[in-house]
Protein backbone atom coordinates (compact mmCIF):
# COMPACT_ATOMS: atom_id res chain seq x y z
CA UNK A 1 0.00 0.00 0.00
CA UNK A 2 1.61 3.24 -1.33
CA UNK A 3 -0.23 5.84 0.64
CA UNK A 4 2.31 8.76 0.19
CA UNK A 5 1.80 7.69 -3.51
CA UNK A 6 -1.84 8.18 -3.34
CA UNK A 7 -2.03 10.95 -1.45
CA UNK A 8 -0.04 13.03 -3.77
CA UNK A 9 -1.99 12.10 -6.89
CA UNK A 10 -5.27 12.86 -4.97
CA UNK A 11 -3.31 16.23 -4.40
CA UNK A 12 -1.81 16.91 -6.93
CA UNK A 13 -4.77 16.25 -9.46
CA UNK A 14 -6.77 18.33 -6.81
CA UNK A 15 -4.59 21.34 -7.26
CA UNK A 16 -4.07 20.89 -11.14
CA UNK A 17 -7.84 20.66 -11.97
CA UNK A 18 -8.68 23.63 -8.93
CA UNK A 19 -10.36 21.64 -6.95
CA UNK A 20 -8.13 22.47 -4.39
CA UNK A 21 -5.45 25.39 -3.85
CA UNK A 22 -2.05 25.63 -2.09
CA UNK A 23 -3.85 27.73 0.63
CA UNK A 24 -5.28 24.34 1.37
CA UNK A 25 -1.91 22.54 1.65
CA UNK A 26 -0.40 25.39 3.69
CA UNK A 27 -3.32 25.38 6.09
CA UNK A 28 -2.48 22.12 7.27
CA UNK A 29 1.16 22.38 6.05
CA UNK A 30 2.53 25.28 8.33
CA UNK A 31 5.80 26.41 8.78
CA UNK A 32 5.97 24.58 11.93
CA UNK A 33 5.21 21.32 10.13
CA UNK A 34 7.73 22.28 7.67
CA UNK A 35 10.42 22.94 10.20
CA UNK A 36 9.78 19.80 11.50
CA UNK A 37 9.98 17.51 8.88
CA UNK A 38 11.10 18.68 5.83
CA UNK A 39 14.70 17.91 5.02
CA UNK A 40 17.77 20.82 4.97
CA UNK A 41 17.98 20.77 1.57
CA UNK A 42 14.38 20.93 0.45
CA UNK A 43 14.48 23.70 3.19
CA UNK A 44 17.41 25.59 1.42
CA UNK A 45 15.51 25.08 -1.91
CA UNK A 46 12.66 26.53 -0.12
CA UNK A 47 14.80 29.26 1.10
CA UNK A 48 16.33 30.23 -1.90
CA UNK A 49 13.10 30.44 -3.76
CA UNK A 50 11.46 33.08 -1.06
CA UNK A 51 14.58 35.10 -1.19
CA UNK A 52 14.52 35.34 -4.94
CA UNK A 53 10.54 35.47 -5.30
CA UNK A 54 9.05 39.05 -5.29
CA UNK A 55 6.42 37.86 -3.27
CA UNK A 56 5.96 34.43 -1.32
CA UNK A 57 3.27 33.10 -1.14
CA UNK A 58 1.23 29.64 -0.83
CA UNK A 59 1.62 28.49 -4.13
CA UNK A 60 4.99 29.61 -4.12
CA UNK A 61 5.98 27.13 -1.34
CA UNK A 62 3.93 24.30 -2.90
CA UNK A 63 5.76 24.41 -6.46
CA UNK A 64 8.74 24.85 -4.86
CA UNK A 65 8.82 21.72 -2.54
CA UNK A 66 6.36 19.83 -4.52
CA UNK A 67 3.29 18.17 -3.85
CA UNK A 68 5.44 14.56 -4.10
CA UNK A 69 7.79 16.25 -1.38
CA UNK A 70 5.41 17.07 1.20
CA UNK A 71 3.51 13.89 0.99
CA UNK A 72 7.34 12.25 1.14
CA UNK A 73 7.95 14.11 4.42
CA UNK A 74 4.99 15.48 6.15
CA UNK A 75 3.02 12.78 7.90
CA UNK A 76 0.07 11.23 6.30
CA UNK A 77 -2.06 12.55 8.49
CA UNK A 78 -1.47 16.07 7.85
CA UNK A 79 -1.68 15.56 4.17
CA UNK A 80 -4.54 13.84 4.64
CA UNK A 81 -6.30 16.75 6.76
CA UNK A 82 -5.37 18.85 3.13
CA UNK A 83 -7.23 16.26 0.96
CA UNK A 84 -10.46 15.96 3.94
CA UNK A 85 -10.56 19.58 3.65
CA UNK A 86 -10.70 19.84 0.00
CA UNK A 87 -13.36 16.83 -0.27
CA UNK A 88 -15.36 18.79 2.10
CA UNK A 89 -15.91 21.86 -0.39
CA UNK A 90 -15.70 19.30 -3.25
CA UNK A 91 -18.38 17.74 -2.05
CA UNK A 92 -20.73 21.19 -1.09
CA UNK A 93 -20.90 20.44 2.60
CA UNK A 94 -20.59 23.68 4.24
CA UNK A 95 -21.36 23.25 7.52
CA UNK A 96 -18.40 20.91 7.63
CA UNK A 97 -16.62 23.27 6.47
CA UNK A 98 -13.82 24.30 8.57
CA UNK A 99 -13.05 27.54 10.82
CA UNK A 100 -11.72 30.10 8.69
CA UNK A 101 -7.82 30.23 9.38
CA UNK A 102 -5.42 32.97 8.89
CA UNK A 103 -3.19 32.26 5.53
CA UNK A 104 0.07 30.25 6.92
CA UNK A 105 2.29 33.01 4.40
CA UNK A 106 2.17 36.48 5.60
CA UNK A 107 4.70 37.47 3.29
CA UNK A 108 3.18 38.90 0.33
CA UNK A 109 5.50 41.65 -0.55
CA UNK A 110 9.05 41.60 -0.08
CA UNK A 111 9.75 44.93 1.45
CA UNK A 112 10.74 44.09 4.88
CA UNK A 113 13.43 46.91 5.29
CA UNK A 114 10.69 49.20 4.71
CA UNK A 115 8.61 48.30 7.18
CA UNK A 116 11.27 48.65 9.90
CA UNK A 117 10.41 44.99 11.87
CA UNK A 118 12.55 41.85 11.08
CA UNK A 119 10.04 39.14 9.07
CA UNK A 120 10.79 35.66 8.66
CA UNK A 121 9.40 35.06 5.37
CA UNK A 122 7.29 31.88 6.33
CA UNK A 123 5.53 33.26 9.74
CA UNK A 124 1.97 33.00 9.81
CA UNK A 125 -0.07 35.71 8.94
CA UNK A 126 -2.37 37.58 11.57
CA UNK A 127 -5.56 36.27 11.83
CA UNK A 128 -8.79 38.25 11.13
CA UNK A 129 -10.37 39.40 14.48
CA UNK A 130 -13.22 37.49 14.44
CA UNK A 131 -11.27 34.15 13.78
CA UNK A 132 -9.85 32.03 16.25
CA UNK A 133 -6.36 31.88 16.03
CA UNK A 134 -4.64 28.31 16.45
CA UNK A 135 -2.03 28.88 18.92
CA UNK A 136 1.94 27.89 17.34
CA UNK A 137 4.72 28.58 18.32
CA UNK A 138 7.00 31.32 16.32
CA UNK A 139 8.68 29.38 13.63
CA UNK A 140 12.11 29.01 13.53
CA UNK A 141 13.96 31.43 11.93
CA UNK A 142 15.59 29.61 8.73
CA UNK A 143 18.74 32.17 8.67
CA UNK A 144 19.61 30.14 11.67
CA UNK A 145 19.06 26.67 10.98
CA UNK A 146 19.19 26.28 7.30
CA UNK A 147 22.54 25.46 5.40
CA UNK A 148 24.16 27.85 3.22
CA UNK A 149 21.63 28.67 0.61
CA UNK A 150 22.57 27.09 -2.93
CA UNK A 151 22.40 28.06 -6.40
CA UNK A 152 18.85 29.83 -7.24
CA UNK A 153 16.69 27.53 -9.09
CA UNK A 154 16.67 28.08 -12.64
CA UNK A 155 13.02 27.35 -12.60
CA UNK A 156 12.53 30.76 -10.07
CA UNK A 157 14.84 32.28 -12.19
CA UNK A 158 12.59 32.88 -15.10
CA UNK A 159 9.80 33.96 -13.31
CA UNK A 160 11.36 36.47 -10.98
CA UNK A 161 10.87 40.23 -10.59
CA UNK A 162 13.89 41.59 -13.30
CA UNK A 163 12.99 43.85 -15.44
CA UNK A 164 12.63 42.81 -18.76
CA UNK A 165 16.00 42.98 -20.94
CA UNK A 166 14.73 46.64 -22.25
CA UNK A 167 14.19 48.30 -19.48
CA UNK A 168 17.58 47.02 -17.54
CA UNK A 169 19.17 50.10 -18.57
CA UNK A 170 18.43 54.01 -18.33
CA UNK A 171 17.87 55.88 -20.24
CA UNK A 172 20.16 58.56 -21.21
CA UNK A 173 19.95 61.61 -19.19
CA UNK A 174 21.63 63.65 -22.36
CA UNK A 175 18.53 65.81 -23.03
CA UNK A 176 19.49 64.57 -26.59
CA UNK A 177 16.10 65.06 -28.44
CA UNK A 178 14.01 66.07 -25.29
CA UNK A 179 10.92 68.38 -26.73
CA UNK A 180 11.57 67.16 -30.32
CA UNK A 181 9.25 64.85 -30.39
CA UNK A 182 7.10 64.57 -33.55
CA UNK A 183 4.16 65.52 -31.54
CA UNK A 184 5.68 68.79 -29.91
CA UNK A 185 6.02 72.24 -31.56
CA UNK A 186 8.82 74.61 -30.43
CA UNK A 187 7.78 77.76 -29.31
CA UNK A 188 8.36 80.83 -31.25
CA UNK A 189 10.99 82.45 -29.97
CA UNK A 190 10.90 85.95 -28.81
CA UNK A 191 12.03 88.80 -31.17
CA UNK A 192 14.30 90.90 -28.90
CA UNK A 193 15.36 94.72 -29.43
CA UNK A 194 18.67 95.35 -30.45
CA UNK A 195 20.52 98.20 -28.21
CA UNK A 196 21.33 101.45 -29.58
CA UNK A 197 25.23 100.67 -29.12
CA UNK A 198 24.75 97.23 -30.56
CA UNK A 199 22.72 98.44 -33.48
CA UNK A 200 25.10 100.78 -34.66
CA UNK A 201 28.01 98.19 -34.80
CA UNK A 202 26.06 96.19 -36.17
CA UNK A 203 25.47 98.60 -38.72
CA UNK A 204 29.06 99.02 -39.06
CA UNK A 205 29.81 95.98 -39.86
CA UNK A 206 27.24 95.68 -42.72
CA UNK A 207 29.15 98.51 -44.53
CA UNK A 208 32.37 97.39 -43.39
CA UNK A 209 34.37 94.98 -45.60
CA UNK A 210 34.02 91.59 -43.84
CA UNK A 211 37.25 89.81 -42.37
CA UNK A 212 37.09 86.31 -43.00
CA UNK A 213 35.71 84.15 -39.92
CA UNK A 214 37.80 82.55 -37.63
CA UNK A 215 36.55 78.71 -38.73
CA UNK A 216 36.46 80.17 -42.07
CA UNK A 217 36.89 78.02 -45.45
CA UNK A 218 39.69 80.21 -46.56
CA UNK A 219 41.52 80.86 -43.44
CA UNK A 220 44.57 78.72 -44.10
CA UNK A 221 44.66 80.27 -47.54
CA UNK A 222 44.43 83.87 -46.57
CA UNK A 223 47.67 86.14 -46.39
CA UNK A 224 46.80 88.91 -44.06
CA UNK A 225 49.37 91.79 -43.62
CA UNK A 226 50.30 90.88 -39.69
CA UNK A 227 50.76 87.13 -41.63
CA UNK A 228 54.79 85.74 -40.60
CA UNK A 229 54.64 82.95 -42.71
CA UNK A 230 55.88 84.85 -45.63
CA UNK A 231 58.77 86.47 -43.91
CA UNK A 232 59.26 89.18 -45.90
CA UNK A 233 57.70 91.81 -43.43
CA UNK A 234 60.88 92.22 -41.77
CA UNK A 235 61.90 94.60 -44.23
CA UNK A 236 59.04 96.28 -44.90
CA UNK A 237 58.26 99.77 -42.35
CA UNK A 238 54.83 99.36 -41.06
CA UNK A 239 52.92 103.35 -40.97
CA UNK A 240 51.38 103.86 -37.29
CA UNK A 241 49.47 107.01 -36.50
CA UNK A 242 49.86 108.52 -32.87
CA UNK A 243 46.01 107.82 -32.45
CA UNK A 244 46.65 104.23 -32.59
CA UNK A 245 49.36 104.16 -30.10
CA UNK A 246 48.72 102.93 -26.79
CA UNK A 247 49.29 104.63 -23.22
CA UNK A 248 50.33 101.94 -20.92
CA UNK A 249 51.45 103.71 -17.83
CA UNK A 250 48.00 105.81 -17.54
CA UNK A 251 46.08 102.84 -18.35
CA UNK A 252 48.03 100.56 -16.15
CA UNK A 253 47.59 102.71 -13.36
CA UNK A 254 43.72 103.34 -13.64
CA UNK A 255 43.48 99.62 -13.27
CA UNK A 256 45.83 99.47 -10.14
CA UNK A 257 43.36 102.26 -8.62
CA UNK A 258 40.20 100.81 -9.28
CA UNK A 259 41.74 97.45 -8.09
CA UNK A 260 43.17 98.65 -4.62
CA UNK A 261 40.15 101.05 -4.07
CA UNK A 262 38.04 97.86 -4.54
CA UNK A 263 40.13 95.66 -2.17
CA UNK A 264 40.24 98.27 0.20
CA UNK A 265 36.30 98.75 -0.20
CA UNK A 266 36.53 94.86 0.41
CA UNK A 267 38.29 94.82 3.54
CA UNK B 1 -14.76 24.70 -9.23
CA UNK B 2 -17.19 22.82 -12.13
CA UNK B 3 -18.86 19.39 -12.06
CA UNK B 4 -16.51 18.82 -14.47
CA UNK B 5 -13.69 19.29 -12.96
CA UNK B 6 -14.73 17.79 -9.41
CA UNK B 7 -15.54 14.84 -11.45
CA UNK B 8 -12.37 13.94 -12.54
CA UNK B 9 -10.72 14.88 -9.41
CA UNK B 10 -12.92 11.66 -7.89
CA UNK B 11 -11.79 9.87 -10.73
CA UNK B 12 -8.19 10.66 -10.11
CA UNK B 13 -8.75 9.54 -6.68
CA UNK B 14 -10.26 6.70 -6.62
CA UNK B 15 -7.68 5.48 -9.56
CA UNK B 16 -4.72 6.47 -7.47
CA UNK B 17 -6.26 4.47 -4.76
CA UNK B 18 -6.64 1.84 -6.95
CA UNK B 19 -3.07 2.16 -7.99
CA UNK B 20 -1.66 2.63 -5.14
CA UNK B 21 -3.69 -0.09 -2.91
CA UNK B 22 -5.35 2.04 -0.89
CA UNK B 23 -8.05 0.28 -1.46
CA UNK B 24 -9.43 -2.92 -4.05
CA UNK B 25 -12.06 -3.55 -5.78
CA UNK B 26 -14.01 -5.48 -3.60
CA UNK B 27 -13.76 -2.33 -1.02
CA UNK B 28 -14.96 0.20 -3.78
CA UNK B 29 -17.70 -2.52 -4.56
CA UNK B 30 -18.49 -1.98 -0.37
CA UNK B 31 -19.80 1.57 -0.59
CA UNK B 32 -20.97 1.41 -4.44
CA UNK B 33 -23.09 -1.54 -3.64
CA UNK B 34 -25.43 -3.54 -6.17
CA UNK B 35 -28.44 -1.46 -5.47
CA UNK B 36 -26.27 1.88 -5.78
CA UNK B 37 -25.00 0.80 -9.12
CA UNK B 38 -28.41 0.19 -10.20
CA UNK B 39 -29.61 3.33 -9.18
CA UNK B 40 -27.25 5.23 -10.96
CA UNK B 41 -25.76 3.89 -13.84
CA UNK B 42 -27.51 3.86 -17.05
CA UNK B 43 -28.61 1.12 -18.51
CA UNK B 44 -26.44 0.82 -21.52
CA UNK B 45 -23.51 0.73 -19.19
CA UNK B 46 -25.42 -2.29 -16.98
CA UNK B 47 -25.56 -3.84 -19.90
CA UNK B 48 -22.02 -4.30 -20.69
CA UNK B 49 -21.44 -4.82 -16.97
CA UNK B 50 -23.48 -7.68 -17.50
CA UNK B 51 -22.62 -9.17 -20.67
CA UNK B 52 -18.73 -9.00 -19.01
CA UNK B 53 -19.86 -11.07 -16.90
CA UNK B 54 -21.37 -13.27 -18.78
CA UNK B 55 -18.75 -13.84 -21.38
CA UNK B 56 -16.41 -14.31 -18.99
CA UNK B 57 -18.11 -16.61 -16.62
CA UNK B 58 -18.62 -15.13 -13.86
CA UNK B 59 -18.71 -11.26 -12.15
CA UNK B 60 -16.51 -10.20 -10.19
CA UNK B 61 -15.15 -6.65 -8.46
CA UNK B 62 -12.50 -6.13 -10.71
CA UNK B 63 -14.36 -7.03 -13.79
CA UNK B 64 -17.12 -4.50 -12.78
CA UNK B 65 -14.43 -1.71 -12.40
CA UNK B 66 -12.82 -3.20 -15.51
CA UNK B 67 -15.90 -1.62 -17.26
CA UNK B 68 -17.00 0.59 -15.07
CA UNK B 69 -13.89 2.67 -14.55
CA UNK B 70 -12.88 5.27 -11.97
CA UNK B 71 -14.52 7.90 -14.68
CA UNK B 72 -17.19 6.16 -15.01
CA UNK B 73 -17.98 6.17 -11.40
CA UNK B 74 -17.23 9.86 -10.78
CA UNK B 75 -19.77 10.53 -14.00
CA UNK B 76 -22.46 8.48 -12.47
CA UNK B 77 -22.20 7.81 -8.86
CA UNK B 78 -22.65 10.31 -5.96
CA UNK B 79 -19.46 11.54 -4.39
CA UNK B 80 -20.48 10.62 -1.15
CA UNK B 81 -20.25 7.68 -1.85
CA UNK B 82 -16.87 7.59 -3.68
CA UNK B 83 -15.35 9.19 -1.02
CA UNK B 84 -16.83 7.54 1.97
CA UNK B 85 -14.53 4.74 -0.19
CA UNK B 86 -11.60 6.84 0.05
CA UNK B 87 -12.03 8.03 3.59
CA UNK B 88 -12.48 4.32 4.48
CA UNK B 89 -9.43 3.60 3.15
CA UNK B 90 -7.45 6.03 4.67
CA UNK B 91 -9.14 5.27 7.68
CA UNK B 92 -7.80 1.25 7.39
CA UNK B 93 -4.23 2.77 6.35
CA UNK B 94 -4.31 4.38 9.71
CA UNK B 95 -3.91 7.96 8.36
CA UNK B 96 -6.99 9.06 9.90
CA UNK B 97 -9.06 7.94 12.61
CA UNK B 98 -12.59 8.74 11.31
CA UNK B 99 -13.59 6.48 9.17
CA UNK B 100 -15.90 7.08 6.16
CA UNK B 101 -15.76 11.45 7.71
CA UNK B 102 -13.71 13.67 6.41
Amino acid sequence: MNVKGFLAAALGSAIELGIGTADDVLRHVTPDVLAAHLPRPLWARLLTACLGAPKVDAQLVVETVGIANLCEHVPAATMWSCLADIAVRALGKPGEQPAAVPTPIAESKSAPAAKGSTRVPLAPAPPPAEAPRRPTPPPPSPAAQGPAIPAPVEQHAADDSRPPPGQRFRQAATGIGRGLGANQVRRPQAQAAPAPAAAAAAAAATTAPRTPGRRGQTEAETETETSVETGDWRGKEIAVDDSQLVDWSSDNTESRDEDFGDFSRKR
Amino acid sequence: MSPDQRRAWFARVVESGLENKMFAPADVLQHATPDVLANHLPPELLSKVLAASLAAGSMTPERVLDTVTPELLAQHLPHDVLWQCIAAAAARAGVTNTPGKP
